[in-house]
């Protein structure tokens, strides 16, 4: 089947900074960052002028001032990016049924039996493309290949407002030629280690062997090793089910003590724990993760065999995996903490039932 | 320090004991058997911090010493041996120990019998005296029930309640519970612990085959073991048991009384056709009639049965897990048993009709949601 599938990725071009820049002309042309402009703030996203000057999304908003002075810093309006995404998506459903969609402004659409019974994936792309314009006034890029990781490649080949195809005989070469960073899944520390092994490109990684890439990078190494060959079996997964439910927070102060970080794990919980509530889903493992103020992260984690049900109980284990990390080597910039496996625990065919003590 | 013992009564105690130690321990020491000579007495003791158990041999000596032997090595030559005699020298200088028999002679090389950890001693503790057969029932009763998560440690042990009237054992793992109860069990004031799974397991398997008298005492902190040769001291789990009484419910207006061995039997062939992950079986009852069905739809496979039973309340229909029903029926042994239920998606009761002299059980098991009732 990896050969004869038609998948198109779509991710809008600096989604919330163009929408800011749609909506207030002012904006337009202009280096634009949505996020906090504190010393503590993030920045979510940048335009395309701020992105000239090396601003960068998940970038420090600090950091980013310092390459751009004349930086222009909004607040976000996610309710306005929420109503764009769903214009968006109710434009893909009218091809495929078969949407993934991996955040606000990025979706995987597996076109290869399409509802407009279009054969071409490229046409239909153009077309997504148009549609996406004269609806939202917004650009998207898209890339059109035969497997995920492809197409993902590919959208990133010719943004912004650009449109991409890696057809099935060019795939091995698109990625011969790809530095290794570009890959998805190959962060800045496994492509310095990769350097350090002499693999600079696709080309070479697809030189190394699989037992070699699995004794270097463990279970990745098998990935790397498919992506290499540009294989990716991957389906397209239009009901993806939630894995995890968490909340973080980057302090406006960094936190020293245990009864400080307690005090700022609560409001996390209750975030996490009202989604619970509301869904009537819970989870078996309790994560917290640390970050440090030298932004060394570090992440602890416990089961439980049945899923979390009482809140003093989440509670307890998500403050013991906090003070296990005790005493910490430096102040504390974030908090945040996650219940994963999730179950749903309504009562429906085939559900054990537990005894509430 | 040098003793001569029958290599088969050193290798039949050190087994009863070998349990404790673990492949991986905490601290590498506790790989080792503690070996205490005085006198003709030999002591040895294995632990892994949280049970100790002793076990004391008679030996031909005339020293003293002590030292710390390699259980797995020591134990897979005296396996491998023929019975004879056989001579186990140490130098308490270098810890090296040789094992002389008709054989030839084994080198290993023991370790500092300071290293090893002390063994918590009895303080005041409340003192108990029962027979082995009727711990050695409450345990094999229970254990079964206990849970494995060990995020919620209260319920990976078995709560033990005792008072003047009787003794308490109750295990759950939140889909199931069982409360047993014996007479023949008491003690002068009311006491209450939680034992781990591991040392009671432990304690089952070195229980004597013939009836003889445990004595047994509790601290806080502790539990202390000793019957024959043999001592165990293990550690409590130091958290608050649920509350189980509330969790058994008293007004379950629907009776069902059938023949254990042929709900059993019905069960175990009834379950090779449900589905695999869920196990999950059908009771219809109706008037003295019980059906038990189950399927599975990725399969296709369906199977059902119909027992003769004795049927007081309203038709109703309940899901279980077979494995649930299947490991409570194989640990009873009475004739007949008695299902209390009120509905499907309420616990079930499980009560033998004959109970043994002393003895009181009572096993709740919860039910599976079946689609009619979603």
């Amino acid at each position: 089947m990896e050969a004869n599938r038609k998948i198109i990725h779509v991710d809008m071009d600096a989604f919330f900074a163009s929408v800011e820049q749609r909506d207030f002309p002012e904006l337009r042309g202009k280096p634009v960052a949505v996020g906090g402009s504190g010393d503590r703030g993030v920045v979510a996203a940048a335009s395309y002028e701020a992105r000239r000057y090396g601003v960068r999304s998940a970038m420090a908003s600090k950091v980013a001032r310092r390459k751009c002075p004349s930086l222009i810093f909004v607040k976000h309006r996610f309710d306005v990016y929420k109503q764009v995404s769903s214009q968006i998506r109710a434009i893909f459903a009218e091809y495929t049924p078969l949407v993934e969609p991996l955040s606000l402004d990025e979706a995987y659409l597996d076109v290869t039996e399409n509802l407009r019974g279009l054969k071409s994936a490229t046409l239909m792309a153009q077309e997504i493309k148009e549609r996406i314009w004269q609806t939202t006034r917004l650009t998207a890029s898209a890339g059109v290949s035969y497997n995920k990781f492809l197409a993902k490649l590919a959208s990133d080949h010719r943004k912004p407002n650009g449109l991409f195809v890696i057809k099935p005989h060019e795939g091995l070469d698109f990625v011969a030629a790809l530095p290794v960073e570009r890959f998805h899944g190959v962060g800045r520390v496994t492509a310095e280690k990769m350097h350090r092994l002499g693999i600079q490109t696709g080309l070479d990684l697809r030189q190394q062997t699989e037992a070699f890439l699995r004794q270097h990078f463990g279970k990745s190494g098998g990935h790397y090793y498919r992506i290499a060959r540009a294989e990716d079996q991957r389906p397209v997964e239009p009901d993806r089910i939630r894995k995890s439910v968490g909340s973080e927070n980057t302090f406006g102060q960094d936190l020293d003590t245990l009864a400080e970080m307690q005090g700022g794990l609560a409001p996390l919980m209750d975030d996490v724990w009202r989604w619970c509530d509301r869904t009537q889903v819970f989870g078996r493992t309790v994560t917290v993760k640390i970050k440090l103020n030298d932004f060394q992260i570090l992440t602890r984690s416990r089961s439980a065999l049945l899923p979390i049900r009482e809140r003093a109980f989440f509670e307890k284990v998500a403050y013991e995996l906090l003070e296990e990390n005790f005493p910490l080597p430096r102040p504390v910039r974030l908090l945040g903490v996650s219940l994963s496996n999730l179950e749903d625990t309504h009562p429906y065919e085939g559900k054990q039932l537990t005894l509430s003590f | 320090m040098k003793f001569v013992v029958s290599s088969s009564v050193l290798l039949k105690q050190l087994s009863a004991i070998n349990g404790v130690v673990s492949t991986n321990p905490i601290v590498p020491i506790l790989e080792n058997f503690l070996f205490k000579l005085e006198g003709n007495i030999l002591t040895v003791t294995a632990s892994d911090l949280q049970t100790v158990m002793i076990t004391e041999i008679e030996v031909e000596a005339g020293d003293k010493g002590a030292i710390a032997v390699p259980a797995k090595l020591l134990l897979d030559t005296l396996r491998g041996l023929p019975e004879q005699p056989i001579t186990l020298n140490v130098d308490e200088e270098t810890f090296g120990t040789e094992i002389i028999s008709d054989n030839g002679r084994y080198k290993l090389s023991g370790e500092n019998p300071i290293d090893f950890p002390k063994t918590p001693s009895v303080n005041r503790g409340q003192a108990v005296e029962f027979s082995s057969s009727a711990l050695g029932s409450a345990i094999a009763n229970t254990l079964f029930a206990t849970s494995t998560d060990d995020l919620r440690p209260a319920m990976t042990g078995v709560f033990i309640q005792m008072g003047a009237e009787n003794a308490t054992f109750v295990a759950t793992d939140g889909h199931r519970l069982v409360r047993y109860r014996r007479t023949d069990i008491k003690a002068t004031a009311d006491t209450s612990m939680i034992i781990q799974r591991k040392a009671l397991n432990l304690l089952k398997s070195c229980l004597p085959s013939e009836d003889m008298t445990v004595k047994a005492e509790f601290t806080s902190s502790n539990a202390f073991f000793s019957f024959g040769n043999i001592r165990m001291i293990c550690r409590l789990i130091d958290e608050r048991f649920p509350d189980y009484e509330n969790a058994i419910p008293t007004n379950n207006p629907n009776t069902l009384t059938i023949n254990r061995a042929e709900m059993l039997n019905s069960l175990k062939r009834i379950s090779i056709y449900s589905n695999r992950t869920t196990h999950q079986v059908r009771l219809k009852m109706t008037l003295n009639d019980l059906v038990i069905s189950a399927e599975d739809l990725d399969y296709s496979n369906e199977a059902n049965e119909k027992l003769m039973c004795e049927y007081n309340g309203d038709d109703m229909e309940i899901g279980f897990n077979a494995k649930f029903l299947i490991e409570i029926l194989s640990n009873l042994s009475c004739k007949n048993i008695t299902f209390e239920l009120s509905a499907p998606n309420r616990a079930g009761l499980i009560i033998p009709v004959e109970q043994e002299d002393n003895e009181d059980i009572l096993m709740l098991v919860m039910p599976v949601m079946l689609n009619t009732y979603a």
